[in-house]
């Protein structure tokens, strides 16, 4: 099973084709930063288990069983660095969402337009602060799951459950209940400050 | 797309592209990465880190700031001690069976070469925390193929 041609590209690699490695990294590096980010590991620790899970590919590539799951042996070797780090005994703190979060109001201009324009735009900006806001209210579970599932391009669920060392079968599942708890979540952010809780 | 779980599958990815992206610097070192293969070296692979494999039954684990980490090929073992000193890493390392070799320390942005002695064993000077490879070439005159450990972050 092939649907893709990841296979192929990994072969490629195998042989020495940078164009095949350039495509691989273009289209697992977001699920390998996600494992990692879903391990709430902080900038810096995210980085190296990111460049040390493409290290260490790069060297293994030319044998890998099963050239069409590179995606799955990513995303373990990348939870296999994040337990590590976390083990570790200099790492920096875990980073706080929130902290990433800077949302600059639309700037107002004269046209009736943009005035809608401007409104629409911080509705979206709202909306969009209360989905992340709620992502932290989520159980720990859950915003791991979501972390990873979040990837561009679209994680596999054996993908998914390959990053975070579950069984293949409770991922649809999951995802269904995480996605409602999310749902709740905005809903209670959006509503105001007292149904928050 | 009217499943209401993809719709919002969707909008979190799209927040996750704009407020949470695989930094640019770190796309090109994966990028980058393809040319530190080795392709005429042999890979020892990681078989013991005590960051994950210690059980209460086996070895007690180091002090604190010390992980013991073991590579196997063929019939060689490279046992390494990483000890963290404030933002620095030193690494000190036993080739089984002892024997004469030079390692290259490999990291991203340089590499370090010292001489493990008769006894196979080998140390380092501070090293910068961050992803790590050993490559030992046999010492002039000795057969074999360069080795190459598996990469593991310091």
């Amino acid at each position: 099973m092939d649907p893709d041609n990841t296979g192929q590209l990994v072969l490629g690699a195998a042989g020495g084709d940078e164009d095949a490695w350039r495509e691989l990294v273009e289209r697992f590096s977001g699920l390998v930063w996600a494992v990692a980010r879903a391990h709430r590991l902080a900038t810096a620790d995210a980085a190296d288990v990111f460049q040390t899970t493409w290290l260490r590919l790069a060297e293994h590539i030319r044998r890998i069983d099963r050239p069409d799951r590179i995606g799955a042996w990513l995303a373990t070797a990348a939870r296999r660095e994040c337990l590590q780090s976390l083990r570790s005994a200099g790492r920096t703190l875990p980073i706080d969402d929130m902290e990433r979060l800077d949302i600059t109001p639309a700037v107002g201009n004269p046209t009736e337009e943009a005035v809608l324009a401007a409104e629409q735009e911080k509705e979206d900006a709202d909306r969009a602060a209360a989905v992340w806001q709620a992502l932290d209210r989520v159980s720990a579970r859950c915003r791991e799951l979501l972390r990873v599932l979040m990837a561009s391009p679209p994680p596999s669920y054996a993908e998914v459950a390959a990053a975070l060392g579950l069984p293949l079968g409770s991922i649809g599942p999951t995802r269904a209940r995480c996605l409602q708890r999310l749902r709740e979540e905005v809903a209670g952010i959006t509503a105001g400050p007292s149904s928050s809780n | 797309m009217h499943d209401p779980d993809d719709e919002l599958e969707a909008e979190l990815r799209r927040l996750a592209a704009a407020w949470d992206p695989v930094p640019a610097e770190l796309r090109q070192a994966a990028v980058d990465a393809f040319s530190w293969r080795d392709i005429d070296a042999e890979i020892a692979e990681l078989v013991y880190d005590s960051l994950l494999d210690f059980d209460e039954a086996s070895l007690v684990r180091g002090p604190a700031g010390q992980r013991l980490v073991s590579f196997a090929v063929g019939g060689m073992t490279i046992d390494v001690e990483v000890t963290s000193t404030g933002t620095g890493r030193t690494v000190m390392g036993q080739i089984v069976p002892p024997q004469r070799a030079t390692v290259d320390i490999r990291h991203p942005r340089d590499m370090v070469t010292v001489e493990a002695d008769d006894l196979g064993r080998f140390r380092s000077g501070p090293l910068p925390p961050g992803p790590a490879s050993l490559r030992l070439h046999p010492p002039p005159g000795a057969a074999g193929p360069d080795i190459v450990t598996d990469w593991i972050a310091l």
